[in-house]
């Protein structure tokens, strides 16, 4: 298992991470040519209630004092209140705290459906080298690499809502359940989690937790597809790197058979690269998640960032990318920790 | 011993960049004011600072995280890239060195003009 001090140390290199995003987020906004008091003011405000904003808000501050304070204010995880979208409201509580889990779960189903396919995928096709199922998988994941989310997205509403009418073209669940907390565990009232499959479950409504899981199904395929299809080619690379070396030969020479030395021996050791690229590809995953949930009409972060974008509110631009950030990193943690006790080495 | 040269090492890499970031934080500091206010050149000098110093300390970081971990893929994927964990973590120094160079000297020079006026 990862070492406190190897985890200390990751967890310590976040702080510059999110320094530096912190930091490009507010010069990219500073660099920009809206002035965020004439865009709370309004269309119809005079230029003294313009000034008045900006005074109140300290954007007539020299720009030094505004970097320092923005720094303490995000490190206190105090994200300032809505320009636009929820005028006055905090960014934090109002919006953001609504939208993650959405984001989340999306993710997560996509990671999945990438990693659940794209694993005995690769190993099949390591196996099965230069065989024609070898080919196929090759020219499947080289397909799923190509192809961009606002393509195959809309390709498979069209072939499985539309035409196949098998599966739900939108939304996150059918609008004849209704999911709302509290939920009770040994007598006491727990909020609910946010991600629809597990708050249907811990309500205890199966039906509704199978809805969730169908409105699930295309969303994270489309999420997916690009994560599958390099595990795959990545989990092909990697085992067939480890089948030529010494140890398996010799688990073999001693009588093991080949499914058990590649079970016992190969998978462990191939997928260190795997676990890399799943990390990896959690932050593309996040970049997807803008378009997925906008083909999709899932109201998650991606979709309230960029309504905030074109609406020009800052606090919840801000808010919003340091989130994405966040996310990244602790899933690049996770993925560090896991690649540590898969390969002890590394932590030296 | 080792701990100096394992030092001046550092603080050359980020120490040569951030003066040249300082210089040409003064120099661009001081041409704008020949065409705009002090405030508008200050706020666009500072931010396009913070931007390369964010820029950098992004990247030092990402590639201390990441940076084996992405030399193993590409290693894996057979791209033959010449791109280092090192190499990466040494220019992403210097960039954030510039970026900051930039930042200090719009804060220090623009306090200082705007003293005077």
């Amino acid at each position: 298992m990862a070492s406190k001090w190897f985890v200390v140390k990751r967890l310590l290199l976040l702080i510059p991470v999110l320094i530096g995003i912190s930091t490009v987020v507010f010069a990219i906004l500073h660099l920009g040519g809206n002035d965020p008091a004439a865009v709370m003011a309004g269309q119809g405000a005079s230029q003294e209630q313009i000034e008045t904003i900006r005074t109140e808000l300290g954007f007539d501050d020299p720009i030094w004092v505004q970097y320092t304070r923005f720094l303490s204010d995000v490190s206190q995880f105090d994200f300032g209140e809505s320009y636009v979208l929820k005028p006055g409201q905090p960014v934090w509580d109002s919006i953001l705290v609504d939208k993650l889990p959405v984001t989340i779960e999306l993710a997560i189903y996509g990671q999945l459906f990438g990693v659940l396919l794209g694993v005995p995928l690769g190993v099949l096709s390591a196996i099965k080298q230069n065989s024609l199922t070898d080919h196929i998988t090759r020219i499947g994941a080289l397909a799923g690499i190509s192809v961009p989310i606002f393509w195959s997205g809309p390709l498979l509403i069209i072939l499985f809502a539309n035409i196949l009418g098998m599966l739900p073209a939108s939304s996150r669940i059918d609008t004849q359940y209704f999911i709302e907390g509290p939920w009770v565990f040994m007598g006491n009232e727990l909020p609910l989690t946010g991600l629809m499959t597990i708050d249907t479950l811990l309500l205890g409504n199966i039906d509704a937790f199978f809805s969730a899981v169908e409105h699930l199904l295309l969303p994270a395929a489309v999420m997916g597809i690009y994560s599958m299809a390099l595990i795959s080619r990545m989990m092909r690379s990697s085992m067939l790197e480890v089948v030529r070396q010494d140890y398996i030969r010799t688990a073999r020479a001693k009588g093991q058979g080949q499914k058990i030395t590649m079970l016992k021996h190969g998978l462990k050791n191939a997928f260190i690269p795997v676990i890399t690229v799943i990390g990896i590809q959690f932050g593309t995953m996040l970049g997807g998640a803008v378009l997925t949930e906008t083909v999709f009409g899932f109201s998650g972060l991606g979709v309230i960032l960029v309504n905030a974008i074109q609406a020009g509110d800052y606090p919840v631009v801000q808010a919003a990318v340091l989130v994405f950030a966040m996310l990244f990193t602790l899933v690049n943690l996770t993925v560090d920790i896991t690649y540590s006790y898969l390969d002890p080495r590394i932590q030296q | 011993m080792a701990e100096s040269t394992w030092l001046k090492s550092r603080v050359r890499i980020v120490g040569g960049s951030l003066l040249a970031g300082v210089a040409i934080g003064v120099v661009g500091l001081l041409g704008g004011l020949l065409h705009y206010e002090l405030q508008t050149v200050t706020t666009k000098l500072f931010a396009v600072g913070a931007l390369v110093f964010g820029f950098g300390l992004l990247g030092w970081s990402g590639s201390v995280l990441l940076g084996r971990s992405i030399e193993t893929v590409h290693r894996h994927l057979d791209r033959e890239s010449d791109w280092t964990e090192a190499s990466s973590r040494r220019a992403m120094a210097r960039v954030a060195g510039f970026g900051g160079g930039i930042m200090g000297a719009v804060t220090v020079v623009g306090q200082a003009i705007e003293s005077l006026i």
